[in-house]
């Protein structure tokens, strides 16, 4: 029964002994009709940095892949490797579906997404540094003071406040998407507090073990320095005054809360304590955590709690989950918060028009990476165009994440439309649209055999002193033929990326 | 290490014990009934009221009550919601314990909600209940080998020898429970297969027999033997030793330091032991005395929450004036318990 028992035999030997042709892996595999396809250029053609991963995986037959792919199962749900569904009063927990495909990604592309997002964090860092000092940028008119100044993620208790180390999103999860012609576009920045590396460092482990051939031919760059990464990441940026090493904890709002599995996760592997509210207090604007042998002084918090959650006295009072004068603290300058508070104003959807601009206006310099274009309701113009074309483009909330709260206009009924029109009038500020992207494709296992299956791509950055962008990032796939939702609670899967290096 | 993570501890390993211990009382039970003629309400009725049930409702009848005491999910005592709550424990504190322990506890959860418990449960009951018992030792084993032996073992190997005192206990009084329901009957001879299969379910048969007791009857000289003896592991004496052991360690005083109340219960619970052998805690009655070694249990127990967990910060405090601060996390900290 155990995944750990059982041989796993070798590709290369799979190879020597060929299944019949039609029950190979990549025999039935037709790509879709518009997208582009991440492993094929047309039908068979696979792009050059996947042609030996196609042979190595397609010397496959169907039965082999899928006795894998039932181990591997296995070992997400034995490692209790899972998020947890809140409608069960226990609290049933489900395993986030994991497709053993992986996604390739080419290290030269790589070379260029990795560019472009050092350059948009950097900016999205002045920026944030901007709004909260001297506001020059909005000022000089580049983005509408209004729009971020009402936006919901503005933090008044961040102004003229320098957060240790200057540094605000210490860790950013960008989601990239790529259009019908092969362009990655950012489709929106995850400034706050991003969740989902865990399962890009399991899916490796994983992968390693039902794969161990394909990684001894590949050269597949390796994520599993991230703990390592991050951990030295906010040490670089621990308060003046904090002891050497300083002391860090990770702050979750506890077993019940969806992420819980990777707050673990992080925990162990940065060697970091993982606490709950209940578990600090501040004293002297000082945080300290309530150990057997008395308290302890903390210098750094990884926190995966919304800034309105931290702190009762700060922001919603009704908090239980967090530290009562955390802010007063933080504000002293006796403790670093990663990420810092009020970050949410740079990864407000209605500000993320304007990233590319602030690469301009901040670094004189053309973004690498570009946005998915994007209509802003709050525009008079912008807003009468998406009025007349909702049945052509996708609208989203400024406020929801996780798929919620979002019109997708060439698949909503005419009520569903009309709706979205209301809404949309009555508070524009609140909606963003953008044209439907057809998402790139990756073959996927589905019922029916390997089948294409939208996907986008979330790298995640960490910032110190210095920015580390792991390399890869987690592939969300929609595992609903023909949807273009990739996010886990709408019914999405994730699968191990994989940029190439080369082959031995 | 933090308090709340400490408590975790100690409740994951009280529960994994707790299990094991369930497992084996209604194993003791089921074989004691093989032999014997039993009033019907007396057969099961005990293993409820040895567990603190006291207002079951139903009838006590065999397969209702073994099935309560096996799966059901709203009896805190059942094997299944032990498991489910040391598994739920350990996952909180996933970060102290090793990852070979935690596959161990979440393997085993899974495989108690899955079919294949189920099928032998109704097929082979005691191969069942030996799996039950089994599965403690195992991630006892595997954690005597993965986990750093710091303050969280410690606090583990305190959890499963207070826990198992207690339990020990319980075992010894299903028996007069069940066969001598009157004080006045301790010490008749009754039959010795009896007492043989008490002590096999204990796993104590063998070290037992090693000991020479010629001059008493053989139910009081089991009776000293799974309270008193020194050596043997699941006697309520060798497990209050081992928490204080394990109380020691936690507490790590520099030399010449007082000890602290939890230990102060632990030595008084061992004085009381030494002060008596088992023709005293007979005469005062045996059902008393092992009510005693519960009670004490519990006390044990409770101090054991108000030194370590309730973070009463202000017990060594690093700065002055900490007192304001430790007000404000007690309040918080009991609003979300």
């Amino acid at each position: 029964m155990m995944l750990h028992g059982q041989a796993v035999p070798e590709i290369a030997r799979m190879k020597a002994e060929p299944a019949s042709a039609a029950d190979r892996l990549f025999s039935r595999y037709r790509g879709h009709p518009a997208a582009f396809d991440e492993f094929f250029r047309w039908q068979t053609e696979p792009h050059d940095h996947c042609r030996l991963l196609v042979d190595k995986l397609g010397a496959l037959d169907v039965a082999e892949f899928q006795q894998r792919r039932a181990g591997a199962d296995l070992t997400f749900v034995n490692q209790g490797i899972t998020f947890s569904v809140y409608s069960d009063r226990r609290g049933v927990e489900k395993i986030f579906p994991f497709d053993l495909i992986p996604r390739p990604v080419a290290a030269s592309e790589w070379t260029k997404v990795e560019k472009g997002l050092l350059q948009r964090i950097q900016a999205l860092n002045l920026f944030l540094h901007d709004v909260y000092h001297e506001q020059r940028i909005l000022r000089e008119g580049i983005i509408p003071a209004e729009l971020v100044l009402k936006s919901k993620g503005f933090r008044p208790e961040m102004m003229n406040f320098e957060p240790p180390g200057r540094q605000y999103v210490h860790v950013c999860g960008t989601d990239l998407v790529r259009d019908g012609e092969g362009n990655l576009l950012v489709l929106e920045d995850n400034g706050r507090t991003p969740s989902g590396v865990s399962y890009v460092l399991e899916n490796r482990v994983v992968m390693k073990k039902v794969f161990p051939a394909l990684f001894e031919h590949c050269r597949v760059k390796r994520v599993e320095d991230y703990p390592q990464r991050l951990r030295n990441a906010l040490a670089s940026v621990a308060p003046n005054g904090a002891s050497d090493p300083p002391f860090m904890v990770l702050l979750s709002p506890g077993p019940y809360n969806s992420a819980y599995f990777e707050h673990s996760f992080l925990a162990r592997h940065m060697g970091i304590e993982l606490t709950l509210g209940q578990d600090l207090f501040v004293h002297d604007d000082k945080v300290f955590l309530k150990t057997t042998h008395g308290p302890r002084r903390v210098d750094v918090i990884y926190r995966r709690l919304d800034d309105d959650f931290l702190d009762p006295e700060a922001f919603r009072p009704d908090s239980l989950l967090g530290v009562p004068g955390l802010m007063r603290a933080y504000r002293a300058g006796n403790v670093t918060l990663a990420n810092a508070v009020g970050t949410g104003v740079a990864d407000d959807k209605a500000v993320y028009p304007f990233v590319e601009d602030m690469i301009r206006f901040y670094l004189s310099e053309e973004p690498v990476l570009k946005n998915v274009p994007t209509y802003i309701c709050d525009r008079d113009q912008d807003r009468a165009y998406v009025l007349d074309h909702l049945d052509e483009l996708v609208v989203k909330s400024v406020n929801e994440s996780g798929g919620y709260g979002m019109l997708m206009g060439p698949f909503a009924s005419a009520k569903e439309r009309s709706d979205f029109a209301t809404a949309i009038k009555a508070s524009p500020r609140n909606y963003i649209a953008q044209p439907l992207v057809m998402l790139s494709t990756c073959p996927t296992w589905t019922e029916d055999g390997l089948a294409p299956r939208h996907v986008d791509l979330r790298p995640y950055i960490v910032s110190g002193r210095s920015t580390w962008v792991l390399p890869g990032g987690l592939t969300r796939v929609a595992l609903k033929a023909g949807s273009m939702v990739v996010n886990s609670s709408q019914g999405g899967g994730s699968k191990d990326t994989w940029v190439i290096e080369g082959w031995r | 290490m933090i308090s709340r993570v400490a408590e975790n501890c100690f409740w994951m390993s009280r529960y994994l014990e707790r299990a094991e211990d369930t497992a084996r009382v209604l194993d003791v039970n089921h074989a004691l009934l093989l032999d014997l003629d039993v009033p019907l309400e007396q057969q099961w009725r005990p293993v409820l009221i040895i567990s603190g049930i006291h207002d079951f409702a139903q009838e006590a009848a065999a397969e209702v009550v073994q099935n309560y005491m096996t799966w059901d999910e709203d009896n805190p005592c059942s094997i299944a919601a032990s498991l489910a709550a040391a598994r739920e424990n350990a996952r909180i504190i996933r970060e102290v314990i090793s990852a070979e322990m935690w596959e161990r506890l979440n393997y085993y959860h899974l495989w108690i909600q899955g079919p294949v418990a189920r099928e032998l449960y109704q097929k082979n009951r005691s191969e069942f209940y030996g799996q039950v018992r089994r599965i403690n030792p195992l991630v006892h084993g595997i954690a005597e080998g993965t986990m750093a032996h710091g303050e969280a073992w410690e606090f583990f190997q305190f959890g499963m020898y207070l826990e198992r005192a207690c339990q020990t206990a319980r075992i010894l009084d299903v028996k007069y429970h069940t066969l001598l329901p009157t004080s006045e009957d301790v010490g008749t001879p009754i039959d010795n297969a009896q007492w043989v299969a008490i002590l096999m379910s204990c796993s104590g048969y063998e070290p037992y027999t090693k000991r020479q007791r010629n001059s008493i009857d053989p139910g009081s000289a089991v009776a000293d033997f799974l309270i008193l003896d020194r050596q043997f592991p699941r006697s309520v004496r060798h497990c209050l030793a081992e928490c204080l052991r394990a109380a020691r360690g936690i507490a790590a005083r520099e030399p010449g330091e007082n000890e602290g109340e939890v230990e102060a219960h632990l030595c008084s619970a061992l004085e009381w032991l030494d002060n008596n052998d088992i023709r005293s805690l007979i005469r005062a009655g045996l059902h008393e005395s092992l009510t005693s070694v519960v009670t004490r249990v519990h006390a044990i127990g409770d101090v054991v929450r108000r030194t370590y967990f309730e973070a009463r910060v202000e017990a060594r405090p690093p700065v002055e004036r900490l007192q304001t601060a430790t007000a404000n996390g007690m309040a918080q900290s009991q609003k979300q318990s």
